[in-house]
C-alpha cells in the first residue's frame, strides 16, 4: 500500500461520480463563462476610465469558479460519509495519515489542474473579448493572475474538503462557505480594504488584479488564502484520526 | 494461516457498553459464526477488528499484530459490513476499481470477483439500480478482490436467493478447507448450522459461547423422545407408572402422539414391546442450533418481542 496507489484510488473514485465530475466541469464554465459575458458586455466609457483592470475583468467569473470549487472539495469528502462508504475506504487503507493525504493531495491537485486550464482559458478568451484595451499573457500580472487564480482555487477546494472533514457534512459546509463567500463581501463592501480583507476570498482575489491595493500584496493574499485552509485541513485530519468511523 | 485474537476487548458508547470484556479467539481452517441478538456487539466486534472504532479498553489483532499497521490490508481480510456502503451513484466496477487500485491488487481481479459473484453482466451499472441482494453480492465481491487470509462478513446472507445462500456456504466451506479465516455473522439459524465448524455467541456485549457448534447443541440436548401409538391412553399410563415425564403441550395436535422427557428411543420402544402395544413411530428428538440458540440467548435479547418461537427438530 503506497501513497501513490492510494491517491490514484482517489482519482478513481473523483471521475467516478458525476457529481466530482460536473462540479469540476462547472468550475471551467462558470470561471470562464462569467467572465466572457462581462468581458464581451463591458461598455467602452468604463474602458476607458482610469480605474480600469482589465485583468480583473477576464478573472470575473472566479467568483462563481470558487463556488463550484468548494462544492468539489465538499463532494469528494462527503461521499465518505454516504451510510459505510468511510469504512469500506478505510478498510482498505487502514492507515489513516495516508488516505487523508491522499485524498488531500489528489483533491488540491485535480482542482488545480482544472484551475489552470481555467486560468489561461479565462485571460485569452476574456482579452480577446475586450479588444483594443485587452492585455497580452505577458503583459504585468497577467501570469501571475492565471497561476493565482488555479491556486486559489484549489486553495478553497482544499478549505471546504478540511471543514467536511471536520462536520462530516457536506450540506453544513456549503450552506456555511456560499453565503460567507457570495453575500458577506457584497454586504460589507466599505470593509474591503479593512479586516474583510483576511477573509480567504478576498485575501486570496487581490491576485487577479493587474495593480492589487490594500493591506497585503497579491502573494501574501494568497498566503493568508492558505493559512484558511491549512487551519481547515489540520481540523479535518484531527477529526478524521480521532472518531471512529 | 491467521488467527484472529480479541483480548479483553471493552467499547463503551455513552452509558452503553456495545462490547464487553471480549476474549476468544477465530482460529484458521474452520467457519467460525459469529452469533447473538440484535445489539448484542457483533458488529460492533468486527468494526473494532478493522480500527475503524477505537476499543474503550482490550485489543483485537490478527497474527498478533493490529489489523491497521497492516501493509497489504485487502490481501490480509476481506470484509464485508454493510451492503449500502458502495455510493449508489458509482458503478459496480468503478467501485472495485479504487479498492484494488488502492492496494496495488491487478485490475483483472475487479472482472474476476465480478464474475464469481454472479453480477458481471451489471459491472457497468450504477449501484443506485441493484436491489439489496445484487448489493450483497458487489459486498462480498468486494471482501474476496484481495484474494485475502481472512473473511470477516457481516449478515453476508441477507437478501441474497436460496441459490446465492447456496453459493456463499459452498464459498466459506472451500475458504475453511484452504486453511483460511472465516467469521460470519448471520441471524439465519438453519444456514449457520449447514455452514459453520464452531460458534462464538455473544449476549448484551459479553462472551456466552466459544465452542465447536455440535458440542454447543449437545451441551443443550436434554433428550427427549415422540411416539406415536395406536394406543396413546395405555402408553402415557405404563409410562407415566415408569416415571416418565411427559410433555402434554408438544402433543397438541396429534392425540395419538406423546412427547417424552428425559429418555431415548431405545428404551421407550423396549417398554413398549414389554408391554404389547404397537407403535407407529418412535423418534429421539435432538434440540436445532435455532432451538439451543434461542434458549441460550431468551434472558438475553435486548430487543425483544412477545412472540414465542419454539421447534423442536426431528432427526431420525
Amino acid at each position: 500500500m503506497t501513497t501513490l496507489a492510494v491517491a490514484q484510488s482517489e482519482w478513481i473514485k473523483m471521475r467516478s461520480l458525476r457529481s466530482t465530475v460536473g462540479s469540476l466541469v462547472a468550475v471551467f464554465l462558470a470561471t470562464v463563462g462569467f467572465s466572457a459575458l462581462v468581458c464581451a458586455l463591458v461598455k467602452k466609457s468604463e474602458v476607458e476610465s482610469p480605474d480600469f483592470d482589465p485583468l480583473e475583468l477576464s478573472f470575473y467569473g472566479l467568483t462563481f469558479g470558487q463556488v463550484a470549487a468548494i462544492s468539489f472539495g465538499t463532494l469528494v469528502v462527503s461521499q465518505e460519509f454516504h451510510v459505510g462508504a468511510l469504512r469500506v475506504s478505510l478498510s482498505a487503507v487502514p492507515r489513516r495519515g495516508v488516505f487523508y493525504a491522499s485524498k488531500m493531495a489528489m483533491t488540491g491537485a485535480v482542482a488545480l489542474a482544472v484551475g489552470l486550464l481555467s486560468g489561461f482559458t479565462t485571460l485569452l478568451l476574456g482579452q480577446v473579448l475586450i479588444g483594443d484595451a485587452g492585455i497580452g499573457v505577458s503583459d504585468p500580472g497577467a501570469l501571475r493572475a492565471v497561476v493565482g487564480s488555479a491556486a486559489y482555487l484549489a486553495l478553497m477546494a482544499l478549505f471546504a474538503a478540511g471543514l467536511t472533514a471536520l462536520l462530516r457534512s457536506g450540506v453544513a459546509v456549503l450552506s456555511l462557505l456560499i453565503p460567507l463567500l457570495l453575500i458577506v463581501p457584497f454586504i460589507f463592501t466599505d470593509f474591503a480594504s479593512g479586516t474583510m480583507s483576511y477573509l480567504p476570498n478576498r485575501a486570496g482575489q487581490l491576485l487577479i488584479r493587474q495593480y492589487p491595493d490594500g493591506p497585503i500584496g497579491p502573494w501574501a493574499g494568497l498566503g493568508v488564502t492558505a493559512l484558511w485552509t491549512c487551519a481547515a485541513l489540520l481540523a479535518g485530519w484531527y477529526a478524521v484520526n480521532r472518531r471512529d468511523a | 494461516m491467521a488467527t484472529i485474537e480479541i483480548r479483553g476487548l471493552t467499547k463503551v458508547y455513552g452509558n452503553t457498553r456495545a462490547v464487553d470484556q471480549l476474549t476468544f479467539d477465530v482460529q484458521p481452517g474452520r467457519v467460525t459464526g459469529f452469533l447473538g441478538p440484535n445489539g448484542a456487539g457483533k458488529s460492533t466486534t468486527m468494526r473494532l477488528l478493522l480500527g475503524l472504532d477505537r476499543p474503550t479498553a482490550g485489543s483485537a489483532s490478527i497474527d498478533g499484530r493490529p489489523f491497521v499497521s497492516s501493509e497489504v490490508p485487502l490481501r490480509q481480510v476481506g470484509a464485508l459490513l454493510d451492503p449500502q456502503a458502495a455510493h449508489s451513484g458509482r458503478t459496480a466496477r468503478n467501485h472495485l476499481l479504487a479498492l484494488a487500485i488502492s492496494n496495488n491488487i491487478p485490475v483483472s481481479r475487479v472482472a474476476e470477483v465480478l464474475e464469481q459473484t454472479g453480477i458481471a453482466a451489471a459491472g457497468k451499472q450504477r449501484v443506485k439500480t441493484f436491489s439489496l441482494g445484487m448489493r450483497q453480492r458487489l459486498g462480498i465481491a468486494a471482501a474476496l478482490l484481495g484474494d485475502a487470509a481472512v473473511l470477516l462478513l457481516d449478515e453476508p446472507t441477507n437478501g441474497l436467493d436460496p441459490a446465492g445462500i447456496n453459493w456463499l456456504r459452498e464459498l466459506l466451506r472451500e475458504f475453511a478447507r484452504q486453511g483460511r479465516t472465516v467469521l460470519v455473522s448471520s441471524h439465519l439459524m438453519s444456514e449457520t448450522a449447514l455452514t459453520v465448524d464452531h460458534l462464538v455467541i455473544l449476549g448484551r456485549g459479553r462472551l456466552l459461547i466459544d465452542l465447536p457448534m455440535q458440542e454447543f447443541i449437545d451441551s443443550r440436548n436434554t433428550p427427549r423422545v415422540q411416539v406415536r401409538s395406536a394406543e396413546p391412553g395405555r402408553l402415557r399410563t405404563e409410562l407415566a407408572a415408569r416415571g416418565f415425564a411427559i410433555d402434554e403441550r408438544a402433543d397438541d395436535e396429534d392425540d395419538n402422539s406423546l412427547t417424552v422427557e428425559g429418555a431415548r428411543a431405545d428404551v421407550i420402544g423396549g417398554i413398549a414391546a414389554q408391554e404389547g402395544i404397537s407403535l407407529l413411530e418412535l423418534t429421539d428428538q435432538r434440540v436445532s442450533l435455532e432451538r439451543a440458540y434461542l434458549e441460550l440467548t431468551a434472558d438475553q435479547t435486548e430487543f425483544t418481542t412477545e412472540t414465542p418461537v419454539a421447534g423442536r427438530q426431528n432427526s431420525a
